[in-house]
């Protein structure tokens, strides 16, 4: 931000006297200027992940596990109805209390993190692959292909996002499959213009016609010199979109559209499930149980993912 | 500018003729369309039927659904191939017909007309509400960058951006309106005084975190502007401070918050889906998710067309506006 187009250091430092002796330094405090992307954006701050950060790898982590050994964890019986009264409070034995149904909520928050994560990551995986290879192979060959591809980014993004997984989970049997991939089509597009739009600036770079000069084919440039710089902005950007990946299953879940059947536990399913007045109004713990577990999730995802972003100095993106 | 022009408006005909495209095919091929009429009907073998016995009177039944499966073929069209389906289909959009709700019979085109308006007041609502709060508090935290109320401003706004919508709207609905009663906790449509007070809670769902995100672009643009000599020069004419943010720096900073408004349009009517769900707003975000339940898929697709050439029209529009704004972006 700052070095073009700005005067000397000299006539700075004098503008700057002259500035407050017109007392107007409360508007332009300093020839530096606050950073423009935020606190913490400058190098130093850069550089160091932060106490912050470790924390929500922590949080990620525990969730994580506890996603993957759910049914070997000594948690009571998810799917039990009536493990004790309907709407119990929390108490020692039921930590986060008990449903309409007597189902206890923190067994039940627990295993939710299963189809939530499953489904996240997959999501994202899915986007990474297929939108990273079209992306790379757009910004590459350039041409045809580069404007059919990016037609098809245009097109995948024209629809809102959560119009388009009705639209495929309405003709589809809504397995976790089905979910999974769903979502992962949504990722496809933002993750395949970030593919391209780097993959665009690594080719023009000297490594890479360097490599052309030694007679490299195409296949051996992509995959030898232009895949390890483009995967670095996307894997940076991996726990943002895996964030937004949880939100939308988490939304479909709400709307009764995610995977089906009284076994797959899903965070927004449990949400609108104690969002009824009657159950939000005497039994308020059913719903908000669940919600803060998801919100401190996201949260961890999307702040671990933005220190990760910024360590990486990779541009935000607009999902 | 016209001939940026013409480009764009072939690029918008393309995409809305990709975007019905997909929509129609994927509703004809992901599921069987003769199914999602007739229902099981549609595996009876009719051939072998009809070459049954003629006098065996326990084929009647089946001789009578065969009429029916043959009858809703011919109506829908399902003996067609696909493409000429889909022109058949676009040329009875065009004229206004949507087709008929498998579920009452009732023409999709009339449903549209009745659930649209609270849409629309909502998805209306939730922008001023975004604006309302964003502008004050963009040009606030630009005005005191990196001081107290910036630092915690950026944390709220992160956590506002980190709650997912439906938890953000069930959070609200009991705070404000079942402990502390301030807002209606249903829909009410007596009075427009008191539709307008019941959807102020779901426009704030959607247009909080909105909100949060324009906040933080304004905020970056705003301290940009600042440094400008032309803000200089309006201190230095010793103007007062808030008429040089609203009438000088304000304008020139607000090119981000028109970008991703089309975007963000979009987010919203994704996320109104899950608030009218929340809030009993009969909206057509209410009407396309019953509509998914129950398999009634000419409403599920005429919605889903609706929103999506909506929101390819809303994004084209802020195209222009913005190259209007800026002419910098017709170059490229």
């Amino acid at each position: 931000m700052s070095g073009d187009g700005r005067p000397s250091r000299k006539g700075r430092a004098s503008r700057q006297r002259l500035l407050r002796r017109f007392r107007v330094f409360r508007l332009v405090r300093s020839s530096k200027g606050p950073e423009p992307d935020g606190p913490g954006e400058n190098e130093a701050v850069r550089r160091r992940l932060g106490v912050g950060f470790w924390l929500a790898v922590v949080w990620l982590v525990v969730m994580a596990f506890i996603a993957l050994f759910a049914p070997m964890l000594p948690f009571a019986d998810p799917t039990k109805v009536g493990y004790s009264g309907p709407r119990e409070p929390p108490s020692a034995g039921a930590w986060f209390g008990t449903d309409a149904l007597g189902r206890d909520v923190f067994s039940r928050t627990m295993h939710g993190a299963r189809i939530s994560l499953a489904v996240g990551g997959f999501a994202i995986v899915f986007g990474m692959v297929v939108g990273g290879a079209l992306g790379i192979l757009a910004g590459y060959f350039r041409g045809r292909l580069d404007q059919a591809v990016g037609f098809t980014f245009f097109v995948l993004l024209s629809f809102p996002a959560l119009v388009l997984a009705i639209l495929i989970t309405a003709t589809l049997e809504r397995s976790l499959l089905v979910v999974s991939l769903t979502i992962g089509i949504l990722a496809v597009a933002p993750v395949g213009l970030l593919a391209r739009a780097s993959t665009l600036v690594y080719a023009e770079r000297e490594f890479v016609a360097a490599a052309r000069v030694l007679g490299a084919r195409n296949g051996r440039i992509i995959v030898r010199e232009l895949l390890p710089n483009v995967v670095i902005p996307m894997g940076a950007l991996t726990l943002l979109g895996m964030a937004v990946a949880v939100v939308a299953e988490g939304s479909l879940a709400f709307l009764g559209l995610s995977v089906a059947g009284d076994e797959a536990i899903s965070w927004g399913k449990m949400i609108v499930d104690g969002a009824g007045l009657r159950d939000l109004q005497n039994a308020t713990h059913v719903a908000m149980f669940p919600v803060a577990v998801m919100f401190v999730t996201v949260l961890a995802l999307n702040f671990a993912g933005d220190r990760i972003r910024q360590y990486f100095d990779v541009k935000e993106l607009a999902f | 500018m016209a001939r940026f022009f013409i480009r764009r408006l072939v690029l918008l005909v393309a995409v809305l003729f990709a975007v019905t495209f997909l929509g129609f095919s994927a509703m004809n091929f992901l599921g069987d369309p003769l199914f999602n009429v007739v229902g099981l009907m549609a595996e009876l073998d009719c051939e072998a039927i009809e070459a049954g016995s003629a006098e065996d009177p326990s084929l009647d039944r089946a001789r009578s659904d065969c009429e029916t499966v043959a009858e809703a073929r011919a109506t829908y069209h399902l003996d067609r191939p696909v493409p000429v389906r889909y022109l058949l289909w676009v040329g009875d959009m065009f004229t206004g017909d949507f087709g008929t709700s498998f579920q009452n019979d009732q023409p999709v085109a009339e449903i549209i007309r009745e659930k649209l308006p609270e849409t629309l007041i909502l998805l209306i609502m939730a922008q001023i509400v975004s604006l309302g709060v964003a502008i004050p508090w963009g040009v606030v935290a630009a005005y005191r960058a990196n001081r107290a109320f910036d630092r915690g401003s950026t944390v709220a706004s992160f956590g506002l951006l980190s709650i997912p919508n439906f938890a953000l709207g069930v959070v609200l609905l009991y705070l404000l309106s079942l402990r502390w009663q301030i807002f209606p906790s249903a829909y009410e449509s007596d009075s427009v005084v008191g539709l307008v007070f019941s959807m102020v809670l779901p426009a704030a769902t959607l247009g909080l975190p909105l909100a949060a995100s324009y906040q933080r672009l304004l905020r970056t643009d705003l301290i940009t502007t600042l440094q400008e000599d032309f803000v200089h020069m309006a201190r230095a004419k010793g103007l007062p401070p808030m008429r040089i943010m609203f009438r000088h720096a304000l304008r020139p900073s607000l090119f981000s918050v028109v970008t991703v408004f089309g975007v963000s349009t979009g987010a919203m009517i994704g996320g109104s889906l899950v608030v009218e769900q929340i809030f009993g707003i009969p909206g057509i975000g209410r009407e396309i998710v019953t509509a998914v339940v129950r398999d009634d898929f000419p409403v599920v697709l005429a919605i889903v067309m609706l929103v999506a050439c909506t929101f390819v029209i809303i994004n084209f529009v802020v195209d222009l506006f913005y190259s209007w704004l800026d002419p910098r972006v017709r170059a490229r």
